[in-house]
């Protein structure tokens, strides 16, 4: 009986005290789906949230209205206004399922990602949204752009990019860890993709945006944005984006076009790649090798002979190895001579590889870097044909 | 709270009646200190004034007797036919008898060496009555002949109602128990398989079979059973549910310590792996201790289909007893505590069609839940006429109109649909009940604890369940504690050849069940032979 009281009495305690404090019914929430960060006029940030209309993104619900809204409140921290956007929405915000968080060019360019601190402190937001940079325009825009996909903006954006990641190589894939990361490490800096709205951005701010086949306004990727420690420094095209992941082995899949005859072209699927880069210190002058190995068949050719032939897929091997050497070549020239800015995170790996020599040169690494000699072993192995082996083209030829 | 309690305990106590005053107990007085004259009186005092008690003078050859019989019990036409032929005109028709060795004699001539019965007491002679005999009482013969006329009319063997299969015997315990025991003994042809009987209950002299198989079952639970079943002190004994209350290890549980069934094949295959069935007068429902938890998951049919399959379903039967159970409270927990947990898309679709729904999840929840547990209810216990009725009622008002009207959502229904089906997936009752109560303890907890309460209440179950024992087995053998040997047919059923041993939880006298052996063979090819 004495045990029985005792039982009741803790039970009672557990539920007296402990309960409920973080209970919220679901018709009192709304998820937000996605974060911009623009400098901000009277505040330092000027912070926007999209919030889900979840009755507009269910097809049997739908009346037609606003797949989202979109507030924007100024502030010094993030943390405060995000508990003050009362103001605005009727519902708890819950964070939990934000997919995007846009940061502002000139925000990024000013260096002030103080605001990261307490993405990365709050026990509610996972870590596994993206980050993008909104190039040419604040980055609330970005948010407020509606589409046939899902309707809400970053919901769209953030399969988008998954898509583009894995299919073509367009996204670097960077989640809030991942840039804490980079923008913490000696021997390497940070990248973010960067989106541009294209189009009437007042259209694109409504429902009617979305009843145009080619919509007045959308957003589409555009860049690889590079920083110089916490400082947006410059913008790479989107080609470079592809090295970038080639470089830091995070490559998925892409098809590459090579020239195999005069105003001839055929385009390979590269399927699976990996990379090894050695790095050593050649004196004063760091060396670093890149060996990449990679695999893929023809996904289309203009130039058709003898695809049954060993020679011909040798002939394709090392064209194909020949043009993304040449890529990669470029690419880390351009970051050495422009920008002299290691983004690819050859100092990592050289910290990792030779750590005393690297640590005599750290302070300094990006002039090292600029300075270095960079050899790229690219070997391609040509496995199929796709489906056919011989041309049709062959035939009419004849 | 307490000293309530106590109060209730020592009224209880109070009125305990000491078991010996019933009144259906005759005093042991010896058929010779009552002279045939006065045995009349004596029996009619015992039974009252009950009317079907029938005493008639007749002749047995020359002497003068009295047949003593209840006509409700006996086979009243049986007993025409042998008065006529056996008592009134016996082989010689001047015989008669003085002496309780001519009765014998007389009796063994007559009815055969098992047809008939001495009897020397009063009180016996009341039971034999009871039990369907007629009583025979020969003028200065101190000593009574009874033989059994008993009407033993009553259901015949039909097919199993609880516990149905596919493919297996379809035939099923009835509520007399020689026919039952018959039912065994017709599988088991086996000289080791030994019915011990007990008369159980105070007044209604319940007769109940301890049935095991000597050579396998380990004596010590025997005798433990054995001890239980004697100890039983109650006034009344119906089903075998009431002597599994009262044989079991401890009381305040929602788990069934025993298992119950009504197919004769689990009974038997229960016997020759070491278990003891209870066998109650009455009910088709036999009793097998000691029941362990993974039994309440396996069917008989397991054995009779193909293994790979078996152990689908038994995965099925473990993944639908956590649907049964954690599905509502779940539900709960995760929208009111943590929507992070579920895939973005589908916490939109539940939002949307959340929206409007006036109750909190956890009141919706039980408001279907307790409308599925009233339509249950109703469903088993109305006339089979207005069944139709009723669940035509309740599946347009719970599953339409509620969640149209906008009282409940869409996902609700299907929670409520897919913990029902689940609960319904079990092959014994009993079990499945235990999980409906703690569903409903999970559900509050949830509502207030979330998904932390709904671990915490798991955590006590298992603290629970570890702590029963059923006829002094580990509820949880053999998982916990842990018997390797024992999981060739507890999660999965792994080929019948390849289980050569019994239960080793059950700690039988001879463990192995059969020779070693493979699975056959194709023959082989002889030498030079293409091979395949």
């Amino acid at each position: 009986m004495k045990l029985f009281g005792k039982m009741l009495i803790s039970v009672l305690v557990v539920f007296l005290l402990g309960g409920c404090w973080d209970r919220k019914e679901l018709s009192e929430i709304k998820l937000v789906s996605g974060m911009a960060i623009d400098k901000g006029d009277d505040g330092k940030y000027e912070v926007t949230v999209e919030a889900l209309n979840a009755a507009e993104l269910n097809s049997r619900t739908s009346g037609g209205n606003a797949p989202s809204l979109v507030e924007t409140i100024e502030g010094e921290t993030l943390s405060e206004v995000s508990h003050q956007f009362s103001q605005y929405y009727a519902q708890y915000l819950v964070f939990s399922h934000m997919k995007l968080l846009v940061i502002g060019e000139d925000v990024a360019k000013s260096g002030m990602i103080d605001f990261i601190d307490y993405l990365e402190r709050n026990r509610e937001l996972r870590d596994d949204f993206k980050i993008l940079i909104a190039k040419d325009s604040k980055a609330s825009d970005v948010l407020k752009v509606t589409n046939l996909y899902r309707k809400s903006s970053s919901l769209k954006l953030s399969t988008q990019l998954e898509n583009m990641f894995q299919d073509w190589g367009g996204d670097p894939d960077m989640r809030i860890n991942d840039f804490i990361n980079d923008v913490t490490l000696e021997g390497k800096e940070a990248v973010l993709n960067a989106v541009v709205v294209e189009g009437d951005k007042k259209v694109g701010a409504t429902v009617e945006n979305m009843n145009n086949v080619t919509p007045e306004a959308i957003v589409l990727v555009d860049s690889l944005g590079f920083f110089n420690k916490k400082k947006l420094a410059g913008f790479l095209p989107l080609d470079d984006t592809r090295v970038y992941l080639w470089i830091t082995d995070k490559f998925k899949n892409t098809t590459l076009t090579v020239q195999c005859g005069e105003d001839e072209y055929s385009a390979v699927r590269i399927i699976h790649s990996t990379t090894d880069v050695q790095t050593k210190m050649d004196g004063v002058r760091p060396e670093f090798n890149i060996n990449v190995k990679a695999e893929g068949y023809i996904e289309g050719t203009q130039c058709y002979k003898s695809l049954d032939k060993i020679e011909t897929f040798k002939k394709y091997e090392d064209l194909v190895s020949k043009s993304a050497a040449d890529k990669i070549q470029k690419t880390v020239a351009k970051m050495q001579n422009e920008y002299g800015l290691d983004i690819f995170g050859f100092g990592e790996i050289m910290r990792r590889q030779h750590n005393n020599q690297f640590s005599k040169i750290k302070e300094d690494w990006n002039s090292y870097f600029a300075e270095a000699k960079v050899n790229v072993n690219f070997d391609f192995i040509l496995r199929r044909t796709g489906i056919r082996s011989d041309s049709f083209l062959d035939e009419v030829e004849k | 709270m307490n000293k309530f309690l106590k109060k209730l305990m020592n009224i209880n106590s109070k009125k305990q009646i000491p078991s010996n005053s019933t009144p259906s107990k005759a005093q042991e007085i010896e058929m010779k200190n009552i002279s045939f004259e006065t045995i009349k009186d004596e029996i009619k005092k015992i039974f009252g004034h009950t009317a079907d008690l029938k005493a008639d003078d007749i002749l047995v050859g020359k002497s003068e007797a009295i047949i003593f019989y209840l006509d409700t019990v006996i086979n009243t036409d049986f007993l025409k036919d042998m008065l006529g032929q056996t008592l009134e005109s016996p082989v010689e028709q001047d015989i008669r008898i003085t002496s309780v060795d001519e009765l014998q004699a007389f009796g063994k001539k007559a009815f055969g060496v098992s047809g008939y019965k001495l009897i020397h007491t009063l009180s016996e002679m009341t039971e034999t009555i009871l039990e369907g005999r007629i009583a025979v009482i020969i003028k200065g013969v101190p000593a009574a002949l009874t033989i059994s006329f008993i009407n033993s009319e009553g259901r015949t063997v039909s097919e199993p109602t609880t516990q149905t299969v596919v493919r297996g015997p379809k035939d099923a315990f009835v509520e007399d128990i020689s026919t039952n025991i018959n039912l065994i003994r017709k599988r088991i042809k086996n000289h080791n398989l030994q019915f011990e009987k007990f008369k159980v209950g105070n007044e209604t002299r319940t007769s109940v079979y301890i049935g095991s198989v000597k050579g396998i079952v380990n004596e010590k639970i025997l005798e433990e059973v054995r001890k239980r079943i004697k100890d039983i002190n109650i006034s009344a004994i119906f089903e075998s549910a009431n002597i599994e209350e009262l044989i079991q290890d401890k009381s305040a549980t929602v788990f069934p310590l025993a298992l119950n069934t009504e197919r004769p094949d689990s009974v038997s295959s229960a016997l020759l792996d070491g278990k003891i069935a209870i066998i109650t007068d009455g009910t088709p429902f036999i009793l097998l201790v000691p029941a362990v938890l993974t039994d309440f998951f396996i069917s008989s049919e397991d054995n009779y289909q193909n293994y790979f399959m078996s152990s689908f379903i038994r995965m099925i039967r473990y993944l639908s007893f956590m649907i049964g159970l954690l599905m509502p409270s779940a539900y709960v927990g995760v929208l009111t505590f943590h929507p992070e947990l579920l895939p973005t898309t589908l916490l939109l679709s539940v939002i949307a069609q959340r929206e409007g729904v006036p109750f909190p999840a956890v009141i919706e929840v039980f408001i279907m839940e307790i409308t599925f547990e009233i339509l249950r209810e109703a469903g088993v216990r109305m006339p089979r006429a207005v069944g139709q009725t009723v669940s035509i009622v309740g599946a347009l008002v719970i599953g339409q109109a509620a969640a149209e009207a906008g009282i409940i959502s869409n996902i609700m229904v299907i929670i409520v649909a897919i913990t029902a089906i689940a609960n319904f997936v079990f092959p014994n009752y009993s079990f499945a009940n235990a999980s409906r109560l703690i569903r409903f303890v999970l559900i509050i907890v949830a509502s207030i604890l979330g998904l932390y309460g709904v671990l915490l209440v798991l955590i006590f179950m298992v603290a629970h369940l570890s702590s029963l024992r059923s006829v002094g087995v580990p509820y949880l053998a053999p998982v916990a504690p842990f018997i390797v040997e024992d999981q060739k047919d507890i999660f999965i059923r792994t080929p019948i050849w390849f289980q050569n041993k019994r239960p080793a939880y059950l700690s039988p006298t001879t463990l192995d069940k059969q020779k070693p052996q493979g699975s056959p063979s194709p023959p082989k090819q002889s030498k030079g032979g293409s091979g395949d």
